[in-house]
Order: C-alpha cells, then structure tokens, then sequence
C-alpha cells in the first residue's frame, strides 16, 4: 500500500507480512544515506505480563539488558558484521521501546540482512550475561553521575505509585544481578514476536526487496503476549517533591503535571501534537512566561520541556537549572491555572500553532528523527506525516481542556536535585 | 555532487553555499573568528547571549520570541565554538523551506535579516548594551563556568586539554575565567562589541534551495556595510600544532566528588592536523584505534575485558591532538591505562589487520557521505574548513581515504606521542 501526502511532498510504502510484522518505507529524495530501524513495542515499562497464561514479574533494566545482548551470536558479535560493511549500528532502550538500527550509504541489503537476522536470533549464555553485567554496571555507574537522570527518575517516582516508570530503564546494579538466560529468552520469546514489532526504513532502497528480506528473516510462528500489567492507577501523584543531592553547582529540577492516559479511541499523534504545543504555549522558549523567568534570571537557556505518553500514563514536563526551583514552579502552576481558566488568546495560539508545524516539518530532513517518529506512530496506528492534517482539527478550546486537567488538585510534582 | 559556492563579500567576509533541493528547512549561520583566550575571552563569550537578547527593533526576548514563531518557528541559537585556537562567536538559524506553508514567501530573508541585525544593529539604550541584560548574562556566565564539573563525561577531557595545552592558546576556555566574566560592565561589553566586529573574520554560511547570488546580497546588504569604514587588521584564523610534547608525559590525578572514574589521555599527532600531516591517514588510524565500534579500544578495553561503558579516541584536527577518554571503575586506573597504551602500541608495531582497515575505511566514507543528508553537520564541516583555509569536501575526503595505505596508517600510529595522563577520581560513596 502507498501513501501520498502531497502538501509535505512525502511518500510512505506500507505493507503488513503474514506473521503481523508491520514494514514501512519513506523515500528520501537525493539522499545519501538509509536508516533502518527495527523496534519492539516493549520499553523499560513492560516488566510485567502474563505469557502462555503465566505472570512474569521482571527485574528492572531486563529490556535494556537484553538490548546490549542482542548483538551477540554464536557466529560473533553483530556489530563486527556491520563492520564489514561500513555500516554504522547502534540501539536504544526507552521507558516504551527498544530499538536496533543502522545508517548506511551502500550495500544496504546487506546490512538489512544483518539487523533482522541478530534482532530476532536470540543467543544468551551464562558467561556473555555475567560479562554484560559488568559493562552495565558501568553504564549504571555514569547515569547515577548525571543530575540530568536523576532529576529524570526522581519526577516519576513522584508522579507514580505503582506504575513502573517509576523505575530506572537501565535498573539497578543489584537489579540486574537476577537476571538470567533463562529470563532473557522469555523476554525475547513475549516481545521480540513480529506481530510487536516494527521494521522502518528511511532514505534509498527498494521496497520489494525489503519486504523479501523481512519475510525471509522474521520467524513464522508469531506469539501473542498477554496482559501487560502497569500496577494499580490512581488519581493523583505519589508524592508532591523528591529531593536528591549531588555535586551540582546549583539546583536542577524537573517540574511534572499527570495528565490523562490516552483514551482507547484517541489518536496517539493528534495528542502528542496537543501537548506539544500546550507545552510551548505554557512555557516554551518563545512563550511570554520564559521570557519574564528568564529576565528574572530564575531560569536559562537550558530550559526545556516536553509532553510525554507512556502507556496508561501521559505527562507534560518542564525544566533545567535554576537558583529558586520553587519559585519557578509556583509561576508555572499558577500560569496553568490561569491558562486553564481565561483560555490561550487567539493570536498567541495562531503563531505557536505555526511555530509547532514548522518543528515537526523540520523532523522529516532528518531520517534518523523521521524514521523513529514513524515508529512510535506506526505502534499507535497511524502515520507520522499525518501530523499536518491533525494540525487542522486542534482549536484553542483543545488546549484549555488539557490544563484544566494539569490544573487539578495533586496532578503536579516536581523532582530537585540540590547541590551538597 | 552537492554544489558548493564559496564567495567573497568583502574583506575577511567569506560565504560558503551549500545549494540543494532535497531538504524541507534551510540553515544558516554567521559567525566572527577571533583568536581563542586573552583579555576580551569572557566578553566574547558573553556577546551572543546578550546580543540574543534584543535588536533596536525588537528589544527584548517576547519579540524576539513572537518574530520567530511568526516564521514558522525559526530558531535562532547564539554559537560559541572552539575551534582549534580560533574563537567562533555568533549565531545559527533554521527555517522552513517556504514552499512548506501558506504565506511564508520571503521567509529565508526574514531570517537572514533577524540573523544579522542580531549582531549589527542591537538593543543599545544610551548607546551600550542594557545593563540589565548585561548583569543577567554576566550571572549565566559565571554559572555556566562553576557547573563545568556538574558533567564529569565532558568535563576530563576538558580539564585534560587545559592542563596538557597550559601553555599554548589551545588550553584556554571559550569562557574564559571566573575573574574576567566577574568584571564584565555594559561599557566593556560595548567596547569588546566594537572590537571584536573591527578584528573579525566573518563566516558565512547558507545550505537549502536558494540560489548562491541570492544568498549574498541578502547577507552583504547588512554585513558589508558594517565593515566597510573599519581598517584594522583581521584575524587570520592559525593553530600551534607541536609535533610532539614538550617534555616527558606526565601523569596528573585529581579527586571528584563522583561515583565513576574518568580517565583521558592526551597524545600529540605528530603534527597530523588540518593544516598540515596527512589528516586522513590519521582519522584512518584514529577509527582503527578507538573510533567505532570495532576499534581496538571498543573490543578491547570494554567488550573483552569490561572495564568501561565507553572508551574511545577522538582526533583534534585543528590542533593536532588525539584524545582517548573512558569511563572506568576506580580500582581499573592501572589495568585500563595500560590496555589502552597496549592497544596504541599494537597498532605502532603494525598489528592492524586487513579486516580493520577496510572496516575503518568503510567508516569514515558512510560518515562523511551521511554528513551530506545533514544540514546541521556541514554547516560544522565547513566552518572547521573555513579556518583551516582548505576548502576540501566531503566528497573529496571520500576520494582520498581510498587509497591511504596500512604503512601511512602505521606512520600515523608511530607519530602519536603521549602527553598527559588525565584521572578524574570518583571520591563519592567509596
């Protein structure tokens, strides 16, 4: 099937394969390189469900253990494989996916062949897992030097009770101390199942052959992963602030407002796309607020914020350095009460509904963006590209009723780090 | 083939077009190249942060913000880059195309005209910067100086290069020191302002569907004119490449109050830099050595032996330094010091193999073929070529890493003299 959006001057060819793997390319025209990204619907979140009609209860960090030991086969280490061909791989693990991809200019089949192959040929061993252990324990080690992360973990904590955002996507030097190759293969056997999965391919190459190479490499067989379990919900926030401190010149904070999850018949893109720019409207750099806390030197240029969707969870989050986080965050609640009572005014909604158009334009020169955008999209249904046409249907009405929700009672908590 | 336009406007005024129709955004850039460090370094560093806050017609940062959402949401970031031991200070902008939207025609002029009047004609009550955004600016400064250690990744190699380079331009920061920052005024702003637009050398920059001609007479209308009644002399940008160190290495610890152990090593090229050497031989061995994920360093130091999350090489091209820099457990100072002088050694010795070197090749034609896709990069690109003064493209570094030998590789590898041991220790929770 093909897709024309002709206003952006884009093209998508889809095609679902018989085992449910969903196969996407976008075109670039007159450029060099191809991206490819192979992605699972299963992120740090995912540390409970119900498999063959057994409940599986994880360690935290198993998703991003098993990212790093993917690579490994019995006939050598994939990146090596890449190697040859001049190809450069890498993957991620975040709170809701994880990731394989590449970037070539040539031999792309070639290289194609090698993602799908190592992506969906598990191979653990009780020796590569203890080495793992090791090289994570080092990542665990520079992530727990970083305010920034922590600042990041702190918020969830506060936002959430239950729900397992609330623990680091990398776990614990003790948490991946459980894991196992038993384990693993469990893991791969629930998620790495084609029908969750997602194969998108940016820049030159050939349609035909993609779709032959995903057929000839994505196993038959196609398990359906029960239940997935994110805890109890609740309606409002565990706790209102999460203090931590580390060797910071000054404070770093990340302020955070619940917002609802999204609904079963909501548009996964037409809500990033609202909160984006109820973001921007409220605090973004270009919005009245940050250019009066900027001017009162309570925040910087390393101010920033984001709206963020997890399953059974959504969140708008803003924040950076600042000498009184406090008195930051004071300013942007009341502003979200103010907003979610007078409403945004009818020219300010015009500019920064412009200004957000143009930001995600702007993500389709970038294949690497683009093509991680179509996967998150593609989970949830739909299309990247789609966004201009949701554009159209968002209203300042749309706005105002989402921080009529942030602007609830206990749906706000910050998280700080404080210097020592 | 991209075209690439390089063209005059003046005196020290130079353009470089990057002319295609494949991207949905333009980018552009303006920048001053000035000599890195000495007296004027924090003000220079102070400049486009408080020159990014207002133009004479639009005084503060709603209009500026309001202006640029009126574009589309072009950005517009104030740029302050080391380059070698040059100082580039300035501004970087992007737009959308303006066939992407309804009523954007004459959206790129716009921008190039907000870009300029940023830097020439400037918010400047009673003829000086505001002192409000002076102090403001003067307060982010000196807490952007004090939070260098709040990111221990970053910081090693910095605090390596400034030990290592003490005594060469190269060491100073792009800040400068707390002491200058603390004495910044309005009027020695001002002052440095003036200065700094006399000595400059201009740097232009413009990737996206425009054609070159075009380019340039929107940029000259208000760059030449700003240059046209000064005489001093301009900058010409210049590195002090040693060829290799000025005494025997050295070996320097210090304590942090951090959990994770940063360890950098310093070496000299043997003169391999942009401005002299074979500097694509030595990002063949640099690649081979620690710049991918089959580099020496990567399969050994962290897959065989797991000492680190990261270990990698970096090549300085316009200095003429190789940094190695990991992230090690306290207790693996020796172990992993000495796996990676071993590793350096293996490649003098001209122990690379087939496998390695046409891996490495591969590498670097798909990054610098890849960099074609990226707007953002060649604007990098063509800035570190424009100091250099050798305006090679990407294209023809893919032609010339083509026939770099295993004996150049293995020169390149012998050239490397080790300067400087640099262990960050983390002294927290231990």
């Amino acid at each position: 099937m093909s897709k024309t959006y002709t206003g952006l001057r884009e093209r998508l060819e889809l095609c679902t394969l018989d085992n449910g793997l969903r196969v996407c390319w976008l075109p670039k025209e007159g450029f060099s390189k191809t991206f490819a990204i192979l992605a699972t619907d299963f992120g740090s979140v995912d540390q409970s469900f119900t498999l063959d009609g057994k409940r599986y209860d994880t360690p935290a960090g198993v998703a991003h253990f098993l990212e790093h030991k993917m690579f490994e086969d019995k006939d050598g280490n994939a990146l090596q494989k890449f190697a040859k061909t001049g190809a450069s791989p890498n993957a991620f693990t975040s709170q809701v996916m994880t990731a394989y991809h590449f970037t070539c200019t040539s031999r792309f089949a070639e290289n194609l062949s090698i993602l799908l192959q190592f992506v969906f040929t598990p191979y653990f061993t009780e020796e590569n897992v203890a080495k793992e252990r090791g090289i994570i324990g080092q990542e665990i080690g520079m992530i727990q030097d970083t305010p920034g992360w922590q600042t990041y973990q702190g918020l969830f904590q506060a936002l959430y009770r239950e729900h397992p955002a609330r623990v680091p996507i990398i776990g614990s030097v003790e948490s991946i101390a459980e894991i196992t190759p038993d384990l693993l293969y469990t893991c791969h056997k629930a998620f790495y199942s084609p029908r969750n999965m997602a194969l998108v391919v940016c820049g030159p190459a050939d349609f035909d052959e993609i779709c032959r190479l995903a057929e000839q490499y994505s196993p038959k067989e196609s398990p359906c992963i029960g239940q997935r379990h994110y805890g109890r919900r609740r309606g409002r926030v565990s706790e209102l602030q999460i203090t931590k401190t580390m060797p910071v010149s000054q404070p770093q904070f990340l302020l955070g407002f619940r917002d609802e999850p999204l609904g079963p018949d909501e548009n996964w893109l037409r809500r990033r796309l609202l909160g984006d720019l109820a973001v921007r409207i409220l605090c973004g750099e270009t919005s009245p607020l940050y250019a009066d806390l900027y001017a009162s030197r309570l925040v910087n240029r390393d101010f920033d914020s984001d709206y963020i969707i997890i399953p059974e969870g959504a969140a708008a989050v803003c924040g950076g350095e600042s000498r009184n986080p406090e008195t930051v965050c004071q300013r942007i609640r009341q502003e979200v009460a103010r907003l979610a009572q007078e409403g945004v005014e009818k020219t300010l909604f015009t500019r920064m509904k412009n200004a957000v158009y143009g930001l995600y334009l702007r993500v389709l020169d970038a294949p690497e963006l683009y093509a991680r955008q179509e996967v998150s999209a593609v989970f949830h249904g739909g299309h990247y590209p789609d966004f201009a046409a949701f554009a159209d249907t968002i209203g300042p009405q749309d706005v105002q009723h989402m921080y009529a929700r942030w602007a609830r009672r206990d749906q706000s908590a910050v998280s700080i780090v404080e210097p020592q | 083939m991209q075209q690439i336009t390089r063209k005059k406007l003046g005196s020290g005024i130079g353009l470089t077009c990057v002319t295609t129709p494949k991207f949905k955004r333009a980018v552009m850039r303006l920048a001053l190249l000035l000599p890195l460090g000495g007296p004027d370094a924090a003000l220079r560093a102070a400049l486009p942060q408080v020159l990014r806050r207002g133009t004479a017609g639009l005084p503060d940062f709603r209009a500026i913000g309001e202006a640029l959402d009126a574009l589309y949401g072009a950005r517009i970031e104030a740029l302050l880059r080391k380059q070698g031991e040059t100082l580039a200070i300035g501004f970087l902008a992007d737009c959308i195309d303006e066939q992407y939207a309804a009523g954007a025609e004459g959206l790129t002029a716009k921008v190039i005209r907000l870009l300029t009047e940023l830097l020439y004609q400037p918010y400047l009550p009673d003829d000086a910067f505001s002192a409000a955004y002076t102090s403001g600016e003067r307060e982010n400064l000196l807490d952007r100086i004090a939070a260098q250690k709040n990111d221990p990744r970053n910081y090693a190699p910095k605090r390596l290069t400034e030990l290592m380079c003490a005594n060469e331009r190269y060491g100073a920061s792009v800040w400068g020191t707390a002491e200058q920052a603390q004495a910044i005024t309005p009027a020695a702003l001002t002052a440095a302002w003036r200065r700094a637009l006399q000595e400059a050398r201009v740097e232009l920059f413009y990737c996206g569907t425009m054609q070159p001609d075009a380019v340039a007479t929107l940029f000259a209308e208000t760059v030449h004119h700003a240059r046209e009644h000064m005489g001093k002399e301009i900058y010409l940008p210049q590195s002090e490449i040693l060829a290799c160190p000025a005494g025997e290495p050295q070996e320097i610890t210090e304590e942090e109050p951090v959990r994770q152990g940063k360890l950098s090593l310093g070496f000299r090229t043997g003169g391999a830099s942009l401005w002299g050497g074979n500097p694509v031989a030595y990002r063949m061995f640099q690649t081979i050595y620690g710049g991918s994920t089959t580099s020496k360093l990567f399969l050994h130091v962290r897959e065989e032996q797991s000492l680190c999350y990261y270990a990698n090489a970096q090549f300085v091209s316009l200095k003429g330094l190789l940094l190695v820099n990991s992230g090690i457990e306290n207790s693996d100072f020796e172990t992993a010091r000495d796996e990676i002088l071993h590793q350096l050694a293996l490649c003098r010795d001209g122990a690379i193999t087939d496998a390695e070197t046409e891996a490495a090749r591969g590498t670097l034609q798909n990054s610098w073929r890849a960099m074609l896709d990226d707007p953002l990069a060649l604007e990098r690109y063509w800035l570190m070529q424009a100091v250099a003064g050798t305006l090679v493209s990407p294209e023809e570094r893919i032609e010339q890493v083509k026939t770099v030998t295993r004996e150049q590789i293995t020169q390149a590898a012998q050239a490397t003299a080790l300067d400087m041991i640099y262990f960050m220790k983390g002294a927290a929770g231990k």
